[in-house]
């Protein structure tokens, strides 16, 4: 998705959203499950819904 | 390894702790017995003062060296659940000692641990091991993730 929106960073991503760098690595590894707060901000980064960026498997 | 501000702020915390506590303690527990000298106030207060400035130093390196110091959600929840290992960690601490205190008086059988002075420093260890348990969970729940 980040490379979809002009290449961005995780650096920018993060601080577009608030969190660090390391809670954006752990979110791609799926070794994190952000709050709703943070998903949200992260589909309104990315201008999408919630469920394009997240699903529940 | 890349590790995260954060990161190396618990790594510096870590070894702070075990280099001025381990040391103390070290030198505290091997000098123990049931005629030992209890433990002088100036003693206490220039060990924590020792901490204190090797911490206050070692974490302005740390901020200045790194631009980015933000502490966010996952930060928190890593520390809450470090949080919760370290009182569970203390608490049976904490009963091994009661236990080792009734022992001891049912028994009649005191040891240089049960003096004040041993009490003192069992309950000192007590208390940084649950420090260090902290910061080894938070540690590795950096690395790990959930």
């Amino acid at each position: 998705m980040r490379f979809e929106a002009g290449e961005m960073s995780q650096q920018t991503l993060a601080d577009k959203v608030g969190v660090t760098r390391q809670t954006i690595i752990a979110i791609e590894k799926d070794k994190y499950s952000p709050s709703l707060e943070v998903a949200f901000k992260i589909s309104n980064v990315f201008d999408v819904a919630l469920v394009t960026v997240f699903n529940y498997n | 390894m890349n590790l995260s501000y954060k990161e190396k702020g618990l790594i510096a915390s870590l070894g702070v702790t075990l280099l001025i506590f381990g040391w103390y303690l070290y030198g505290a527990f091997s000098n123990l017995s049931l005629n030992s000298e209890p433990v002088g106030l100036a003693k206490i207060i220039s060990l924590i003062v020792w901490f204190v400035a090797f911490e206050a130093t070692i974490q302005g390196f740390l901020a200045l060296k790194n631009e980015s110091q933000l502490e966010d959600e996952r930060d928190k929840l890593i520390e809450r659940i470090s949080y919760r290992y370290s009182y569970w960690f203390l608490c049976a601490c904490i009963c091994f000692l009661m236990g080792q205190i009734l022992l001891v008086a049912w028994l009649d059988y005191p040891t240089a641990l049960t003096t004040p002075n041993g009490m003192f420093h069992l309950l000192l260890l007590f208390f940084v091991l649950g420090e260090v348990t902290n910061f080894v969970v938070q540690l590795y729940y950096h690395q790990k993730g959930f």
